[in-house]
């Protein structure tokens, strides 16, 4: 009984211990080492120069935007710009519709563009010649 | 060498460039308010009246009149529709400022008109370009001018007055 104890004793030694002891070591050589904690100011990135001075442009313009969109909070309706030859160039930062309700606002209904007005039916219109328009000076003066 | 350093700037002065091009558009920026102010300064009011005249020539009462005030802007157009039996007129009224102060009114007259008798249509078209001061007043015949003959027959004659003015803001 005490032989085929130390039978089986030393063939489990031989046949399991040796492998089971590779695969621990390499199971302890293999687990990861704990990373050390590095804060995030400590962090450095690397960057081109090219990319870093775009970014830097671009943050440096959008700030200027920003800068300039909290300090005129009415800008962009309307912009008058005298050009160097006299003119006036007006600029709308709005619609075309937007304009439209600006004269409204000015003139109320009489700002629409088109108004129509009726001919009663009692009245009759035959055309007597062409169409003619004037000063109403130069008609009078033709009249006399 | 010195390439890759070059082809570096070149994409950042690109930037820089579309950054500052818009301060380099001609001309100067006037506030909004001023802009506004300088706006309403400009507007014109252009009034248009119509009246059908009897034919009698003595008679200056209208058989009919009609009027409308429009609010503009120099180089928008206005635009007014006479209906009536058997004519549509269309009266299109752009007024520009010019450099000395006064108007120069460019007008499009179009005339619609169905013969009673046969229903045959008539069409018209007259366009003119007419420098005027401000409140001096324009005429348009539609229908023409009437003269001794037409008068003779009773006939009807149609009259457009149009008079621009700078606009006031009302207190």
């Amino acid at each position: 009984m005490d032989e085929t104890r130390h039978l089986l004793k030393e063939e489990e030694d031989q046949q399991w211990r040796a492998p089971m002891e590779r695969v621990r070591r390499r199971i302890l050589a293999h687990v990861p080492r704990e990373r050390e904690r590095v804060s995030a100011w400590k962090r450095q990135v690397s960057l081109p120069l090219p990319v870093a001075a775009l970014a830097a442009a671009l943050l440096l313009t959008f700030g200027v935007t920003l800068a300039v969109l909290a300090t005129r909070t009415n800008m962009g309706y309307i912009r008058v710009t005298k050009a160097p030859a006299g003119g006036t160039e007006y600029q709308f930062a709005v619609p075309y519709d937007k304009v439209e309700a600006l004269l409204k606002s000015m003139g109320g209904a009489d700002a629409n563009i088109e108004s129509v007005m009726t001919i009663p039916k009692s009245v009759k219109l035959i055309p007597v010649g062409e169409p003619r328009m004037g000063k109403a000076n130069d008609f009078l003066r033709k009249k006399q | 060498m010195s390439t890759p350093m070059r082809s570096g700037i070149v994409p950042l002065l690109l930037v820089l460039a579309v950054a500052h091009s818009p301060a380099q558009a001609p001309g100067t920026d006037t506030d909004p308010k001023e802009a506004l102010q300088e706006l309403l300064s400009k507007a014109l009011t252009v009034t248009v009246s119509a009246r059908v005249l009897p034919p009698d020539t003595q008679e200056e009462t209208p058989v009919w009149n009609a009027e409308s005030t429009k609010l503009t802007l120099p180089g928008r157009s206005i635009k007014v529709r006479l209906d009536g039996e058997n004519v549509r007129i269309y009266l299109i009224c752009t007024p520009y400022l010019q450099d000395d102060g006064d108007v120069l009114l460019l007008a499009q007259g179009q005339v619609w008109f169905t013969e009673s008798q046969d229903k045959e249509n008539r069409y018209f078209s007259t366009f003119y370009s007419i420098p005027v001061s401000f409140g001096e007043k324009v005429l348009f015949f539609p229908l023409g001018l009437s003269d001794a003959d037409a008068q003779q027959k009773n006939h009807f004659n149609i009259e457009v007055e149009i008079k621009i003015v700078p606009y006031e803001k009302k207190q």
